[in-house]
């Protein structure tokens, strides 16, 4: 059943360094980044079995960190790919790389939609995240943007940082709003260990505080025409992430690049963190060979992140196993943690923010 | 063997004074084991003794000694150094002409001290004052010496200044062992009387008594007759210990040594009876016998029910091997099936709680400590409780009474504010102080036992810096009023965590306990009420919010693997929770009722 027309590719570069980012990442250095290139496209040529590709995503790190000589060649090197008619093809971009010859790179290659990390816009909490952002620049990078016919925008936003408070949520929102954009993906700060804010030991909100905020940017959004489709995804009609629903509906992905996780042949490896590992071309670092029940639990914990959740009829031609019989899923719908209903079974959205709690029953 | 040449002694001392390393110096000296054969602390011999430094178990150990170029049986016989095996010290001090009293050279008498001296004093033994530790760089002889002589009334010359540590002195201490205690009266030709002061069990041959043959002889086939128990065996072998079982034809009057007589049940001896023979009794038995009787009950359930039949397995076992632990099954809603267990102490539970984990390898949930509180009933009639759920409805109780003990608690003399602070807290009636010496006292409390089942011990320890040494021995039943608490989670009765308190006590007890729950229970996905009541009145009450979050974060980069992994390891965390009706407990949370402390 191999579906594999998914591509992710990791940029392990970035010009400044967040404090609360756990991810593959080291300052820009053109002597690296060289390397880099020349790494990945092996990587890419060693795996890579001209399969039909319907989304690419670019992210890092900061990919949209490189002069546009390198950006081009990371392109090319994209370009190679078999890339089906409809793809969905994204670059993170920080708001400050976005200018007019690097959209015309992205027009010359293809490049359909960005992904821009704007985080908040809040001076302060900016500080504490070691970013920067403005939102009349901003306004005007995205007109740029729309001025060259790429509309398929997302915003990525950051709420339960340490001391932020309500009403500031709200100013971010209102913002966002402003920006007419088509997706919006959000985050509540986590403080992961070996990052500056951990070892900072930044306090963080409280429980109550995090699930108050996230309502409201769940109440907030929907009231401005987006779709709560994934438990912090929020799309408008028919601009949900391809790419992503690649993961949330348990598809198989190619993994490119240091740090980078794919899923192929029943096999989720994730690649090595370490630089001098990948130039060397020792690209694995881990992988989990997965029995039938293990894809299964996967669809559980991936599928119910969706809130329409998951189609029991899918699932029965996906594995030819009724979910009933092989999940205890009945008690589960007695006690309103999931609902059934037209051959869906979904998280009861109150306890959407709980859900873990749902899904060790379930595994 | 002469009779006159046998010696029959125990070493008695305050925990960590030194008693067994100062017994493996005697085993050198003695030459009776080569050296490399002796383990240090040969007498502890279950691991937990040895790693805890304390004896549970006794032994007894033959040695040969020679003394003006004659030669001498010396039995060492061990006791235990803690308060709640007080009988059996008893038995075994029983079996014994003398003692070697041990005092640390650093630290001076302590609450076991006087304890111990007391029962060697009512066994009528020759009692061998010896100081110990006297390499220590702060040893405190003279003013060590002056506390023997003052407090405990030995004259100087009687002291022995003795180090385990090098062996200084031992040679000294051994010859004063043959010279000033008595040999055992002893007559081979009375009927058999040994006294039982200890017994274990052998998967080979049964259960082995530990004996001291008093008057008469015993040997292979005698049938032999447990006096106060009746029942009847035939010996398979007698022997002596020296570093392991050595048979002999007969064990004489006058000798310690062991008797075997494939006896498959424990339960069908008892310390401190007395062996005759089943044709030629003895008329009277050794006096001093009781019954061992349990005096902190405990209900032990497995973590995971299904282990039920493991837990009953390992307790029989333990069973086999300690006469002093009562088990009955149990059955609580809360926490399923188990055994209420009965204990001679703390220290006791806690060892076999210990025991269950690390030889069985069951993890338990022990319910808080209960003592036997005497129920009398309106009907005229009592009913003996030993734990918070058999309580009779109150409409039908007249009165309850509780044990009192009474206390020796030695401390430098700056720490008696702080020693009554607690004492009173603890519900306890001032009796006397004693002055040991200018800075040290001995205070005197009557206070329910079943108070010092729950922190005493760790708040009396911090609350004088460790200086503290404690004891105490069981006094008299005294009336109390009494009240059940009982603790509801979700606004239903965990019946194990109901306890026993007094009515004065209880709005504070029942704040202290409602809160710590609060602490250690986890948010749940709804609110949980936690309340404390008495028959149907709320005392006290919190509220454990409902969860709010607990959602894997953003999936960046497709990395599923290790949310995954963090979603078994939460898992892995909720087995080591109780479901009690819809609320998870950790097993922790049982025992928060046990600690008063804020």
């Amino acid at each position: 059943m191999s579906n594999l027309s998914s591509i992710y590719i990791h940029v392990p570069f970035c010009t400044k360094i967040c404090s609360y980012c756990d991810f593959c990442k080291v300052l820009y250095d053109e002597k690296w980044l060289r390397k880099y290139l020349t790494s990945l496209e092996k990587e890419i040529n060693l795996r890579y079995k001209s399969n039909k590709i319907k989304t690419i995503y670019i992210g890092g790190g900061t990919p949209s960190c490189f002069d546009n000589a390198f950006f081009e060649q990371l392109l090319k090197i994209v370009a190679t790919f078999n890339k089906g008619k409809d793809i969905e093809y994204t670059i993170e971009f920080n708001p400050e790389d976005i200018n007019e010859n690097k959209i015309k790179l992205l027009k010359k290659y293809g490049v359909n939609r960005i992904s821009i990390g704007i985080q908040t816009f809040n001076k302060t909490l900016l500080a504490i995240l070691n970013r920067n952002s403005d939102y009349e620049d901003i306004k005007k990078k995205i007109k740029l943007l729309k001025d060259n016919n790429i509309n398929n925008i997302n915003i990525d936003l950051m709420y339960a940082i340490s001391n932020q408070c309500l009403s500031d949520l709200k100013d971010d929102l209102e913002k966002i709003i402003s920006l007419d954009i088509r997706h919006i993906s959000t985050y509540s700060l986590i403080l992961e260990k070996g990052t500056v804010l951990y070892n900072k030991k930044m306090p963080l909100i409280s429980e109550e505080t995090d699930a108050k905020m996230y309502n409201t940017i769940v109440n907030f959004l929907k009231t401005h025409g987006f779709c709560h489709y994934e438990i912090s995804n929020f799309a408008k009609k028919g601009y949900e992430s391809k790419h992503n629903l690649t993961y949330w509906n348990n598809n198989e992905y190619y993994g490119f690049g240091p740090g980078a996780s794919g899923y192929i042949n029943n096999v989720r490896y994730t690649n090595t963190r370490n630089l001098n590992k990948y130039f060397n071309g020792n690209y694995f670092f881990d992988k989990e060979i997965l029995t039938k029940k293990d894809v299964m639990n996967y669809e559980i914990i991936l599928g119910l992140r969706k809130i329409k959740g998951i189609n029991v009829k899918d699932f029965y031609a996906k594995y030819k196993v009724n979910i009933f019989d092989e999940y205890n899923i009945e008690p589960l719908i007695k006690d309103k943690s999931l609902i059934f209903e037209k051959d869906n079974i979904y998280i009861n959205p109150d306890k959407l923010y709980i859900m873990n709690e749902i899904l060790i029953k379930l595994i | 063997m002469d009779k006159s040449h046998i010696r029959n002694f125990s070493i008695i001392a305050h925990i960590d004074h030194g008693k067994s390393t100062l017994a493996d110096r005697i085993l050198e000296t003695s030459a009776s084991f080569p050296k490399r054969l002796i383990k240090k602390q040969t007498l502890d011999s279950m691991d937990l003794e040895q790693e805890r430094g304390i004896t549970i178990k006794l032994n007894a150990v033959k040695l040969d000694y020679k003394y003006n170029g004659e030669d001498y049986i010396l039995n060492l016989i061990d006791t235990p150094g803690h308060v709640d095996f007080s009988y059996e010290v008893s038995r075994s001090l029983a079996a014994c002409e003398g003692a070697i009293l041990i005092v640390d050279a650093s630290q001076g008498i302590e609450a076991q001290t006087l304890a111990n001296l007391y029962l060697a004093m009512e066994h009528d033994l020759t009692i061998i004052p010896v100081i110990n530790k006297i390499d220590l760089p702060n040893a405190d002889i003279p003013k060590v010496k002056k506390e023997l002589i003052k407090t405990l009334g030995f004259k100087e010359e009687e002291i022995i200044l003795v180090s385990g540590k090098t062996g200084e002195g031992v040679k000294e201490l051994l010859d004063e062992v043959v010279v000033r205690i008595k040999p055992p009266l002893a007559d081979d030709n009375k009927p058999l009387k040994a006294l039982i002061f200890d017994s274990y069990f052998d998967s080979y041959r049964g259960v082995v008594l530990l004996v001291k043959v008093v008057e008469g002889k015993i040997k292979i086939k005698d049938k032999i007759k447990m006096m106060a128990k009746g029942s009847v065996f035939e010996v398979t072998e007698v022997g002596v210990n020296q570093l392991d079982n050595t048979p002999i034809p007969v064990l004489s009057s006058g000798m310690v040594g062991y008797v075997c007589a494939a006896i498959k049940d424990i339960s069908k001896v008892s310390v401190g009876d007395t062996i005759t023979l089943e044709n030629n009794s003895a008329k009277e038995p050794i006096k001093g016998y009781k019954p061992m009787k349990p005096m902190v009950f405990s209900g032990i359930f497995p973590t995971e029910a299904n282990k039920y039949d493991e837990l009953k397995d390992a307790m029989e076992k333990l069973k086999l091997n300690d006469a002093s632990l009562t088990i009955e099954p149990e059955v609580s809603t809360a926490l399923g099936f188990g055994f209420r267990t009965g204990f001679l102490g703390l220290l006791h539970m806690d060892v076999i709680l210990t025991r269950l984990e690390r030889e069985f390898n069951l993890n338990t949930i022990a319910t808080s400590p209960s003592v036997i509180y005497k129920v009398y009933l309106t009907n005229g009639t009592m009913e003996e409780i030993d734990s918070p759920n058999k309580m009779p409805d109150k409409s039908h109780i007249n009165y309850i009474e509780e044990p009192y003990i009474y206390t020796n608690i030695i401390a430098p003399n700056e720490y008696i504010g702080p020693i009554m602070e607690l004492c009173q807290d603890k519900r306890g009636i001032y009796k006397t102080t004693e002055y040991i010496d200018e800075t040290r006292v001995n205070i005197h409390y009557e206070i329910p036992l079943g108070e010092i089942v729950y922190d005493f011990y760790d708040r009396l320890k911090s609350s004088t810096k460790g200086y503290a040494s404690f004891d105490y021995e069981i006094s008299q039943y005294n009336k109390s009023d009494l009240v059940k608490m009982d603790i509801l989670l979700n606004g239903e009765i965990v019946d194990a965590l109901s306890v026993i308190v007094h009515k004065d006590f209880a709005y504070s007890k029942g704040r202290v306990i409602t809160e710590k729950l609060r602490k250690l229970i986890p948010r749940q996905m709804f609110q949980v009420p936690i309340q404390a009541s008495i028959g149907s009145k709320v005392i006290a009450r919190e509220t454990i919010p409902a969860m709010r979050k607990n959602v894997l974060a953003k999936c960046y980069g497709g990395d599923v693997s290790r949310k995954r992994k963090l979603l078994e390891k939460q898992k892995e965390g909720k087995k080591r929770m109780k479901m009690v009706g819809s609320v998870e407990v950790p097993q922790e949370a049982f025992l928060a009722v046990l600690s008063s402390e804020e």
